[in-house]
Order: structure tokens, then C-alpha cells, then sequence
């Protein structure tokens, strides 16, 4: 099975490789892993009065799942929580041209998001942020 | 076309049934040739036709044997054997292109079944989907710690990629991803032995075969840990693997 460019793009210069330290108050941290394939994804957001200012992710596991953490990071830059949320794991489907066996490599990444959006909520749960 | 009940309907899956597993029936249906009903494994008692394996058949009842988990190596060997003699594409090539496809078929299923069910990794994952329905139903919660490892391991062995090996830093890293491999094989020995306990527990409780909420407690227990195990086991096991591809 070969890969799509996109993926191969992703996959040999990941995007927004690293880590943030996880205590700090505005970084929510997502891990997540998929016990079916071994595949781990670590994904986290640095977030400035409701918006991700910036994305980091660390993955081991097979090339789709290291663009899509990739592809994930790139997208969750600038936007709000809310629009955060919406970001499904069929649109990185579609985007890297996922074939079905890698589609769980795209829900490994939503889950991934979906989970550092719920940490860093539960961060600021109780404190006011101003908005809203 | 073959119309046959669903095999799951008509066997009682609490009640042990082991000696009767070479008279399985498999799925009462009816021979798509002569329409009598047919009560053998995979033959058709008054016309002898090759039957097809049904889909909904599982492989425990493929090779006509109960659900458990420490199954005989040497008996299942012996009756794939067995099997795939009777699906034999030799024996088929005067019979009519129906019968032949059917045994083709039935010989596919027969190679994913005995494939699954030789390897008590693979046979525990197999039961696990079985019984829970599909896996992710009990997905369990992500070991952080091991992730954390996993990861840090991950930057360690990047660090080995890219540090000239003949160096003190390259010994060095090598040195420590090495020590590394030892414990998480070791840890993954520990967790394959608390496996094999898991699997004693389970025919343990299937042969009792009681119908109990303290069974059904039990059942449920020993379902999730093996769960647990075995993903905790596949991530160590591609961290290995990855391990010991680099450092070898």
C-alpha cells in the first residue's frame, strides 16, 4: 500500500514536533493510544483567551499516524476551543487521503484532540475566563 | 441459497460441552443441494455435498471447540489437518464448480481461523471481540505512564539515530536503550504470565458453567483485565520491537 503525498509530506517533516510542560496552567495535554495497533499519540495545545495559540505532538506508531497528529497540530493553530471541537477525524480522511485500513490512525488523532481540549477545560474549570 | 439460524442462537455458550465437540452441530441448516437438513459439520448426510461454513460461525465452532483459552496446540493442529484434507481443492476437481467454490471458501476460513486460534495471543483477542462485541466497547483507560515512557524511549532512540555510533555518546545511548529493552521485556514475560492466569481463570469459569451474578461478575472481570494485558502488552511489544530493530 503506498501513501499519499500529503502523508508522506507530513511524515518526513513532521510539523510541530515536541512538548510543552504539561502543569503549566494555559497547555492542555491529550494522550491517547490505540491498543489494536500499539500506536501512541500525544498531542497538546497552548491556550490564550480561547484560542490555541500554538500545537505540539509527539506519536509513535506508523506514518499515517504521525501525519495526522501532524496535520491536527497544523489545523488547531489559531482556532477557538469551539471551532476546535469540530474538527472530525473524517476530515483528516479526506485531507491525507487516509485509505480505510489507516482510518484509525485519523480517530486516534480526533481522540487525541478531543482529549488535551478536555484537559486543559478541566485546568480552567471554575476559573472565569472573562469571555462569555 | 442456504438459509441457516444463526449458530449463536442455537448453542448454549454457559454450558460445557466439551466430549460433544466432534458431533458439533454447526449450523442446522439446510443442504443447498438436496434440501435435507443437515446435522453433521460440514458435510451433508444423505448427499455428502460440502456444506459452507456459515459467517456468523465462529472459529472455536469451526473446529469443533468449546470457548476456552488454553486450547491443545497438538489437537487443534490434528483436526486442521483433518479439515483441510475434506476442503482439499485435489478432491474437488471432478466435482461440480458449486462444490468446488464452496470448499475453496470453506479452506479460507478454515487458514484465518486456524491462524487466529494457534497463537494464544491472537486466539485471546479473538475471544475478546467475541464476547464483548467489538473491542472498542471497553477501551480501556490510556496507561499515561506507559505513554510517558514510550515517548521519552521514543526521543532516546532518536537521539541514538542520529549520534555517530562509534562515539562515547553513541556507546552511551546505546548502553542505556539496551538496559532499557531488558526491562520492558522482562515486564512484558510478567505480563504474558498474568495472562496465562487470566486464561486458567476463564475455562476455570466456563467449565463451571454457572449462571450466577457472581459469575457474571467474575466473567466481566476477567474480560476487562485481559483486556487491559493485552493492549498494555501490544504497546510494549512495538516499543521492543522497535528497540531492538534499531540496536541489533
Amino acid at each position: 500500500m503506498a501513501y499519499s503525498d500529503k502523508v508522506v509530506d507530513h511524515f518526513n517533516n513532521p510539523r510541530n514536533m515536541g512538548s510543552f510542560k504539561k502543569d503549566d496552567a494555559d497547555v492542555g495535554t491529550g494522550m491517547v493510544g490505540a491498543p489494536e495497533c500499539g500506536d501512541v499519540m500525544k498531542l497538546q495545545i497552548k491556550v490564550q483567551n480561547d484560542t490555541i495559540v500554538d500545537a505540539k505532538f509527539k506519536t509513535f506508531g506508523c506514518g499515517s499516524a504521525i501525519a495526522s497528529s501532524s496535520l491536527a497540530t497544523e489545523w488547531l493553530k489559531g482556532k477557538t476551543i469551539e471551532e476546535a471541537q469540530k474538527i472530525k477525524n473524517t476530515d483528516i480522511v479526506q485531507e491525507l487521503n487516509l485509505p480505510p485500513v489507516k482510518i484509525h490512525c485519523s480517530v486516534l488523532a480526533e481522540d487525541a484532540i478531543k482529549a488535551a481540549l478536555a484537559d486543559y477545560q478541566k485546568k480552567t474549570d471554575g476559573q472565569p475566563t472573562g469571555t462569555k | 441459497m442456504v438459509c441457516s439460524p444463526c449458530p449463536f442462537l442455537l448453542m448454549d455458550q454457559h454450558t460445557p460441552q466439551p466430549e460433544r465437540a466432534r458431533g458439533l452441530q454447526m449450523a442446522r441448516s439446510m443442504c443447498w443441494h438436496c434440501q435435507s437438513e443437515v446435522t453433521g459439520e460440514y458435510f451433508c448426510d444423505r448427499c455428502v455435498k460440502v456444506q459452507p461454513v456459515s459467517k456468523e460461525t465462529d472459529y472455536f465452532t469451526c473446529f469443533g471447540v468449546p470457548r476456552r483459552l488454553l486450547l491443545d496446540p497438538q489437537k487443534l493442529e490434528t483436526k486442521f489437518y483433518e479439515l483441510s484434507r475434506s476442503f482439499h481443492p485435489d478432491f474437488y476437481q471432478t466435482k461440480s464448480p458449486a462444490e468446488q467454490t464452496i470448499s475453496l471458501s470453506n479452506a479460507a476460513v478454515l487458514n484465518t481461523a486456524y491462524r487466529t486460534l494457534r497463537d494464544p495471543i491472537q486466539r485471546a483477542e479473538y475471544l475478546l471481540a467475541l464476547e464483548t462485541g467489538s473491542v472498542k466497547d471497553i477501551r480501556t483507560s490510556p496507561p499515561a505512564d506507559l505513554f510517558e515512557e514510550i515517548l521519552e524511549l521514543q526521543d532516546t532512540l532518536e537521539e541514538y539515530r542520529a549520534s555517530d555510533r562509534d562515539s562515547d555518546q553513541g556507546h552511551r545511548l546505546r548502553a542505556t536503550l539496551q538496559t532499557e529493552q531488558e526491562a520492558l521485556e522482562r515486564r512484558k514475560h510478567a505480563m504474558e504470565a498474568q495472562l496465562q492466569q487470566l486464561f486458567a481463570d476463564w475455562d476455570q469459569l466456563q467449565d463451571a458453567g454457572e449462571a450466577t451474578s457472581l459469575a457474571r461478575v467474575e466473567r466481566d472481570r476477567i474480560l476487562k483485565q485481559m483486556r487491559d494485558l493485552l493492549s498494555h502488552r501490544t504497546y510494549i511489544n512495538n516499543i521492543v520491537n522497535d528497540l531492538a530493530a534499531t540496536i541489533s
